[in-house]
């Protein structure tokens, strides 16, 4: 849970919030085809979840952000830039909408999605 | 393709004949039109950047990829368009940077695999791989964000497909194409908030609707500047283009060298000839060939137009060459050498840096290689492999210094055999913290340790010039606005640069630091420096205050407190 103090009071902000976040500005992040769950004890934990968020882990340290991101890339984009971008557009986001500074988005390429072959 | 003529059946004025089909060394033309057309826009496209920062990303990453692009099909006389838009294709794959040139590759991706291996493009096809352009773009995301370059895309396709049963002529789609992407450019704040709020329209669009436009310029002859002329005369690959040779020294004021190739009409008198040209610029040459001549001359920037309206009065222009002397002259005299040697079997360092000042300072710590980079100009994963891979050492430390080329960095490591340890420099101040760490016969291990430890013992500060308004951290950024960044974030917007720094500095833990090292940038007076020292060393007695050239460009200071 991160906090912040405000003088009126302490506003408090779930790990939760800050991957559902994560997760859809990954999705909207060019490149992106989806997102893959980190391992299997996650995958079978999101199956009862309302809002699924696989793919995303965040690690609150102190008053820094850590976000990992394990993505599939769509075949035939450079996935250097790709996940260039993801990363800078999740740290933006969060940052915007949290007003916490990310330290670290790690972007794992667990694989690629096949559309077109040329 | 169809010359220029103005057809006196017409009444109204016909500007071009139709096209009706494009074979592969037009759309070669075509497509380095479109390129050196991007060139001259790119600032353009990068001031509509959303980011107060002024990091310049989308017109030089998509600069950047269509150059790659072009980099594959320079040398090639492959006929069929087909084959040299799969060769685009291909070179803006592997030269793709940013969000921006990742969705440009994959339109000319699209816009390749619909091809397949016709010899030429027509209407018919021309609209459908417009069509699937748009449809591969789409493909890359899950979520696709309206008001971007994908709308522009899309809606081109559109107005392309409803061209069908008007026209067959590839002009006339290019024109309908061309002005449906610029509606739908103007559209894009209304689709995304964040492009209302900052008052711009968005950038890749832009970059995309530039792109189209080049190409009909290139279609419509509209090629005073650039395009097909210049494309003709463009040597054989775009390095040597930039790079040209230079004929004499430069003279103050005459900035552009301009070369025409003209058909005097009648016998040529080379008196008034020159007697005109001179009057306009110097280094005067003209060249006779079989009836056509080839005149050079430099001239300042806002008569750059001149030798060409010139030449009209004495016969038919056949090509126009011109070339930003300056601009050149700034590219040559970055070549300083700021590297040191490299021993076998020592630690070697290769660090990114922005500007001169910094590379100076990074070489007498003791680093061996210079990449320069930063904010406006990200380094490919490539240009820092290249830094070291010929090395005679295979320990290699490598300071990205700014927190978007880490994972350049990172990758390049994959390149390489050698032992290569990324240091997370996130800013200059801890690239050179972390280089007071080195010691190139020392234990590989230990050193990195020392440098990832000193990241968190020097606090940097940036303070630059905000490029539109924007919210952002709480703070409330007016266009024009100084503003400072502590460690990477926005903690103030104000007018002058030393409330900046005031603020910049009050936000930071100065109290427990004893040190300030302040990097004025490249466009920075000495009357700013002065002031910002002078402010220092009033309100922070007891600190050290060291002022260094730090050559970056944007950033009028970049402070290192420790």
């Amino acid at each position: 849970m991160s906090e912040t103090k405000k003088s009126m009071g302490k506003i408090s902000i779930s790990y939760n919030a800050i991957a559902t976040i994560a997760f859809q500005s990954a999705l909207e992040s060019y490149g992106v085809v989806g997102l893959a769950t980190e391992n299997i004890a996650r995958g079978i934990s999101n199956l009862f979840t309302k809002t699924p968020i696989s793919g995303v882990v965040v690690q609150y340290d102190g008053d820094i952000i850590n976000i990992d991101l394990y993505i599939i890339v769509e075949y035939g984009t450079r996935i250097a830039s790709v996940t260039q971008s993801v990363a800078n557009n999740v740290k933006f986001n969060v940052e915007k909408m949290v007003g916490i500074p990310v330290n670290e988005v790690n972007v794992h390429v667990r694989g690629l999605r096949v559309s077109d072959t040329d | 393709m169809a010359d220029v003529q103005s057809n006196p059946q017409s009444v109204e004025q016909v500007k071009y004949e139709p096209l009706y089909s494009i074979d592969g060394q037009s759309l070669k033309h075509a497509f380095f039109a479109a390129l050196i057309w991007l060139r001259n826009h790119q600032q353009v496209v990068n001031s509509l950047n959303v980011f107060p920062v002024p990091d310049g990303d989308t017109g030089t990453n998509m600069f950047l990829t269509m150059q790659s692009a072009y980099s594959e099909i320079s040398e090639s006389s492959e006929t069929s368009a087909g084959k040299i838009a799969h060769m685009i294709s291909q070179g803006a794959l592997m030269g793709a940077r940013g969000n921006s040139g990742v969705i440009l590759s994959q339109l000319l991706r699209g816009f390749a695999r619909l091809l397949d291996d016709k010899p030429v493009l027509d209407a018919d096809l021309l609209v459908e791989a417009l069509g699937e352009s748009r449809n591969t773009a789409y493909k890359g995301v899950v979520r696709p964000v309206e008001g971007t370059i994908l709308t522009v895309a899309k809606d081109m396709a559109k107005a392309a497909e409803e061209t069908r049963a008007e026209s067959n002529d590839i002009i006339y789609i290019l024109d309908k194409t061309l002005k449906a992407g610029e509606e739908s450019l103007k559209n894009t704040p209304n689709l995304l908030p964040i492009l209302k709020q900052a008052g711009v329209v968005d950038s890749g669009g832009k970059g995309l609707v530039v792109i189209v436009e080049g190409i009909y310029r290139y279609a419509t002859h509209q090629t005073v500047e650039i395009g097909e002329v210049a494309a003709e005369r463009a040597p054989v690959s775009l390095e040597s283009l930039q790079m040209s040779q230079m004929h004499e020294e430069i003279e103050p004021g005459q900035d552009f060298e301009i070369v025409v190739d003209f058909k005097p009409v009648g016998e040529l008198n080379l008196q008034s000839f020159y007697g005109d040209l001179e009057k306009i610029g110097t280094s005067i040459q003209v060249g006779e060939g079989d009836d056509l001549y080839r005149m050079h001359i430099h001239v300042p920037t806002e008569k750059k137009y001149d030798p060409i309206e010139l030449v009209e009065k004495y016969g038919a222009v056949q090509k126009v060459y011109i070339e930003n002397l300056m601009e050149q002259m700034k590219g040559k005299s970055g070549e300083e050498d700021f590297s040191n040697p490299v021993e076998e079997g020592q630690i070697a360092v290769v660090a990114i840096s922005p500007g001169d000042g910094i590379s100076r300072i990074f070489k007498s710590l003791g680093v061996s290689r210079i990449v320069s980079g930063g904010q406006t100009m990200n380094p490919s994963t490539n240009d820092i492999f290249q830094a070291y891979k010929d090395m005679p050492t295979d320990k290699v430390i490598i300071l990205p210094n700014n927190k978007n080329i880490i994972m350049a960095a990172e990758a390049s490591k994959k390149l390489s055999d050698k032992q290569v340890e990324i240091i997370p420099t996130k800013n200059i101040p801890q690239g050179l913290s972390a280089c007071l760490r080195l010691n190139p016969q020392g234990d590989m291990k230990e050193i990195v340790a020392e440098m990832n430890e000193s990241l968190d013992e020097v606090e940097a500060g940036e303070i630059t010039t905000a490029t539109r308004s924007i919210e952002l951290n709480g703070v409330n950024v007016k266009e024009g606005e100084v503003i400072a960044l502590l460690n990477g974030n926005l903690v103030s917007s104000s007018k002058s640069i030393v409330k900046a720094c005031a603020e910049l500095l009050k936000k930071s833990g100065i109290k427990d630091r004893e040190h300030v090292t302040i990097f004025y940038g490249s466009d920075t007076t000495q009357a700013q420096i002065d002031e910002v020292t002078g402010y220092i060393a009033k309100t922070y007695p007891d600190h050290e205050v060291e002022v260094h050239e730090g050559g970056q460009p944007h950033y009028q200071f970049i402070l290192s407190i420790e």
